[in-house]
């Protein structure tokens, strides 16, 4: 396959890094084409072919799937997997007297339960048989959601063979053992700089399972809009943008729901007190004053029945077991500025910093209250973090260092240092993205253990329906296989990897998913013609 | 109801309706314009909200009714109109189960005249579609669509679905200014969009998604320029080694996607017109084949002199005529170097053996070419510069297809050639410059006045040329442009070329796009001077 590679024009240079050098283990690796890369990998040499009836066999199995998570799950790896072409070739005697040909993907799970939870086991066992063995592929798991993972490594395995037009699996026989070094793995997107309507949302969910990423950080409501209706408080989302650019309640549990079904969690965020400003559009009360409209009014207690109705709409439909508060770039000035406010700061003998501490504390202990664990952003955890409840993560964003200094003092660590995971920030390449180590300079296993994992962030001032695919991917997936694959095997210079992460990004837009060259920083377009390989 | 009597009532309530609303309200926030893209040729509206109900049926009727083509776009749209997930199985579905909500609109009637699903050239697209209350008033009620063939359903469930949207108040779909009553038909036959797989290979998937779009902003030729001098990503099985000039293994497509492609597209009523550009813009081919090239150090054009080039031609369009059943097919012809042919010596002494130029031995290229597809019962499309080099000597059916001159269709009708037109300078997608009031003020007839000769220009097409266009910016930078050019094919002239296009077209295109954002097409801003640039920063949708 190398070789036939190597024949065009536009894809050797690419190739040039293993013609150079002597095949490797780690080479091999590389010519595998699996992202992110699995825990274990070995493999053999010879071809299997799917059967046209590829069935999937549960028996074994304790999880009786009376969701059809599974089904459903592997039905998606089958028409992703037949998505690139028609098949069209005899499906049913392909092999070589036949032995050649998988009938199908026995899928045994030992959980008989598909609640999602945090932390749980990931794992997941791949053995793709070799011709002369039984004609069908295993997948063992823990829980249904380290088999959706097994299906989507499964779905990178499987090819298309052009003379004989049916799918095939090189270099068989397989095995595969696998689990995610990191259980968080996020990515966030802000539907409040700009509305992304629910099939975009859909897409981006879709698009992160093939990179194997389980968190989609849903900051909602910032500054600018408001776009999710709240039952209790139903004046809130009159800060949407406009009356068709909003989510109803149902459709917010509609997307968590679609994740769910994907092994993804959504963690809903409201960001208080600063980046409030649309919540007073249909409660004014909530600003300081008319011409002061942020932070929200730290002297009232409206302020924060809202903010309890608001996670107690959301404890009904956002499962996951963390909230996210926010809590960043609080610029407390329309506080002092403001005589009522001024006045209550000074009855409580408050500066404004401590009235920043005291909101976020009793925000804390609202989200508590609904059973939630808790995450802040940075600034919480640097202005007062030993008042933080033991509960909190704090998320990181700003400083270097910081993750150091959050797991030294016990608390729980999320990482998402901007100059290397923000994708916002579009001069940031791809191999930042991948060199970007969440345990730097953290050799404490404790401390280790405290570090959650990491996010990439979307952010999107300039990010709407027309650009967020391409903003995202494929830098969000050297993200992954750092947060995903184990730290031994990880490339150290980040230019090995460019093959394997360029057949990622082709094989994302196989599917469907805009993903942008990788030459360069984000979202760059192409600069002339050439194969997706090769830019 | 016979189908007359229905036309000559509705006909009455246009009548009707006209005298108390006019055809074109200007916008504001109290009497919004009718957000439809592109804008029916006639239609009138009232001021009633109706409610349509989630589990909307289908009756059919007429000798087309039945076709899968109609069933499949009813599905199709019903999962447009009612993607909320409280549009389709909320509370208020159930409770109307238990007959405590009554829906304003509970059946889609489709009338389809003709049972031929032919998709050709010209082929009628009209429909009729109305939209009423039913009450003791009303003599029609529910909702009407009435066309001659199955296509024109289809640009009618079009606009039936824009007139829904959904309710956030009401978590219901609803459609406001009802009762509307709307006849409806293209000013052109041929209304295009162009699709380079060559310079970048776009995966099936994401031709697909160009096609869903195209049908939504009416237009129905997809030109699919499937080589070039790049890459040669299509499957010839007689000449099986062509596609050896493909970027890679993966960047390819089978007969057998071809023929999906072909089937998805006449599902929304889309024709697809192949493209072999020769003899230039054909490097690729000798990837496969070197003899095509005139030598290994010069490439371009294909070799003139040799029976196997046209052989070879003759192959290709022998495989394709099995995939792409349109009556138009492409042949190129166009930015031909001929220096090659000047250079290579067996080229050259077989010039001077024929007392040829190279511009002869170019014309002889083309007509050959032209004969091929004509014996393959084609109709040959070829771009300007072959009727500007011996428009005389090309056969009289001949389409000739603008780029590079302002006015060549001008010329070509005039010598009663028909013409298709894509100005470069306003209807190149590639160029980025281009602002979509520039791409919607841009007439194929102008300086054509004589209305024989205005029926030559068979249409138009926005041409989304691939050499910084792949899966990753393709769709954002047809959209939002290619809608304003569709508009302009579609709608009539006078409705897109008299008044404030600020005030009559701007608001509709930008809900238009936005329309497109969350039926999942990623349209770029409208507002930005250069097209596919991210938003300027926050803000609605509406307002970009």
């Amino acid at each position: 396959m190398r070789g036939k590679g190597a024949k065009i024009a536009g894809v050797l240079p690419l190739f040039m890094l293993f013609i150079a050098g002597t095949i490797s283990a780690f080479d091999d690796i590389e010519r595998l084409r699996i992202w992110p890369l699995p825990a274990q990998v070995s493999h053999g040499g010879r071809r299997m072919y799917l059967s046209g009836d590829f069935k999937l066999v549960t028996e074994g199995s304790k999880y009786g799937d009376t969701s059809g998570i599974l089904k459903e799950g592997f039905d998606r790896m089958l028409s992703i997997v037949r998505l690139s072409h028609v098949i069209s070739g005899d499906r049913n005697s392909s092999g070589s007297g036949g032995s050649a040909l998988l009938q199908g993907l026995r899928v045994i799970i030992s959980s008989s339960t598909d609640e999602l939870e945090y932390g749980a086991d990931e794992s997941y066992k791949l053995v793709v048989p070799s011709p002369e063995k039984p004609s069908y592929a295993q997948l063992e798991a823990k829980s249904v959601y380290g088999a959706l993972h097994g299906l989507q490594t499964f779905s990178q395995l499987c090819h298309f063979n052009l003379k004989k037009k049916v799918i095939e699996i090189l270099m068989t026989p397989w095995n595969i053992i696998d689990q995610p070094r990191f259980s968080y793995r996020g990515l966030l997107i802000d539907t409040s700089r700009h509305y992304l309507p629910l099939p975009v949302i859909k897409n981006v969910i879709d698009s992160m399972t093939y990179a194997k990423l389980n968190v989609l950080h849903w900051h909602i409501v910032d500054t600018q809009s408001f776009p999710l209706e709240i039952p209790s408080y139903p004046k809130l989302w009159n800060g949407a943008y406009s009356s068709s650019q909003r989510y109803t309640f149902e459709d917010a549990a509609e997307i968590v729901n679609y994740a769910r079904r994907r092994g993804i969690h959504v963690l809903a965020e409201i960001d208080v007190p600063g980046h409030a400003l649309s919540w007073g559009k249909g409660y004014p009360a909530l600003w300081p004053s008319k011409n002061c409209q942020e932070p929200l009014d730290v002297s009232s207690d409206f302020t924060f029945k809202v903010i309890d109705g608001i996670l107690s709409d959301f404890s009904k439909i956002f499962k996951f077991k963390f909230v996210h508060l926010g809590g960043d770039e609080v610029n407390t000035t329309c506080w002092s500025a403001t005589p009522r406010i001024a006045q209550w700061l000074k009855k409580h003998r408050m500066s404004e910093g401590e009235a920043y501490q005291y909101f976020v504390l009793r925000a804390q202990k609202i989200a508590l209250s609904h059973g939630y664990e808790i995450i802040n952003w940075e600034e919480t955890f640097i202005n007062f973090g030993s008042k933080l409840n033991s509960k909190t993560v704090v998320h990181n964003w700003l400083n270097t260092g910081l993750v150091e200094n959050v797991t030294a003092s016990g608390l729980r660590c999320i990482v998402s240092n901007q100059e290397y995971w923000y994708l916002d920030h579009i001069d940031a390449t791809w191999q930042g993205f991948y060199a970007n180590e969440p345990l730097q300079n953290i050799t404490d296993k404790k401390q280790q253990s405290l570090v959650l994992g990491g996010e990439v962030c979307m952010w999107g001032e300039h990010i709407d329906a027309s650009d967020i695919e391409q903003t995202i991917w494929p830098r969000a997936a050297a993200a992954a296989e750092r947060l995903w694959t184990p730290y031994a095997k990880l490339a150290k210079n980040p230019n090995k990897v460019t093959t394997r992460l360029a057949h990622f990004r082709c094989l994302l837009n196989r599917r469907g998913v805009a993903a942008a060259p990788l030459v360069g920083g984000g979202r760059v377009v192409p600069l002339e013609p050439g194969s997706c390989l090769a830019q | 109801m016979s189908p007359n009597l229905l036309r000559l009532l509705f006909l009455l309530m246009i009548f009707i309706s006209l005298s108390i609303t006019s055809s074109l309200s200007t916008p504001s926030p109290a009497d919004s314009p009718p957000y439809l893209w592109p804008l029916p040729a006639e239609f009138s509206f009232g001021n009633e909200t109706l409610s349509v109900d989630p589990a909307l049926t289908l009756l059919i009727a007429g000798n087309g009714g039945g076709s899968p083509i109609v069933r499949a776009a009813f599905d199709r749209y019903m999962g447009i109109i009612f993607k909320h997930a409280s549009g389709r199985a909320s509370l208020l579905a159930r409770i109307r189960f238990l007959r405590m909500v009554e829906y304003d609109i509970t059946s889609l009637k489709i009338v389809v005249h003709s049972d031929s699903e032919e998709l050709q050239l010209g082929v009628d697209e009209s429909y009729t579609l109305m939209v009423s209350k039913k009450n003791e008033q009303s003599i029609v009620g529910a909702a009407t669509i009435e066309a001659n063939t199955v296509y024109g359903a289809l640009r009618g469930l079009e606009t039936f679905s824009q007139l829904c949207a959904f309710d956030y108040l009401t978590k219901s779909v609803q459609i406001y200014k009802a009762p509307w009553y709307i006849q409806d038909k293209p000013r052109f036959g041929y209304r295009g969009l162009l699709i380079d797989t060559s310079r970048h290979f776009l995966p099936i998937d994401v031709i697909k998604q160009i096609i869903e779009s195209m049908s939504f902003a009416k237009l129905n030729v997809l030109h699919w320029h499937i080589v070039d001098e790049q890459s040669f990503p299509f499957e010839t099985p007689t000449y099986p080694n062509l596609w050896k000039g493909a970027y890679s293994r993966w960047e390819r497509y089978t007969v057998e996607d071809a023929s999906e492609i072909v089937r998805f597209a006449k599902m929304r009523g889309i024709n697809v017109m192949a493209e072999v550009d020769v003899p230039g813009h054909a490097e690729s081919w000798g990837t496969g084949y070197p003899d095509l090239w005139p030598s290994l150090s010069c490439r371009e054009p294909l070799d003139v002199t040799k029976i196997f080039t046209f052989d070879v031609i003759s192959g290709i369009l022998a495989d394709m005529r099995k995939i792409f059943p349109f009556e138009l097919f492409h042949l190129g012809g166009d930015e031909v170097n001929t220096d090659c042919w000047k250079n290579t010596t067996h080229v050259k002494e077989w010039l001077q053996g024929r007392n040829f130029t190279t511009k002869d031995a170019y014309k002889y290229f083309v007509l050959r070419a032209q004969q091929i597809a004509i014996s393959k019962n084609w109709t040959p499309v070829n771009w300007e510069e072959t009727f500007s080099s011996f428009g005389k000597d090309l056969d009289p059916g001949t389409v000739i297809q603008n780029w590079l001159v302002s006015d060549i269709c001008q010329k070509a009708v005039a010598k009663g050639f028909r013409c298709i037109f894509s100005n470069q300078g306003y209807w190149y997608l590639d160029h980025l410059d281009v602002p979509w009031d520039e791409v919607y003020n841009t007439e194929p007839l102008n300086g054509i006045e004589d209305p024989s000769l205005q029926k030559l220009v068979i249409g138009g097409e926005v041409c989304m040329w691939g050499e910084t266009a792949d899966t990753s910016v393709v769709l954002q930078t047809i959209w939002p442009r290619a809608a304003a050019a569709a508009e302009r094919m579609w709608s009539t002239r006078e409705a897109v070329s008299k008044g404030n296009i600020t005030l009559t077209a701007l608001p509709r295109l930008h809900y238009f796009r936005c329309l497109l954002n969350n039926r999942g097409v990623p349209a770029a801003p409208v507002d930005n001077f250069y097209a596919r640039r991210p938003p300027s920063g926050p803000g609605s949708c509406y307002a970009q």
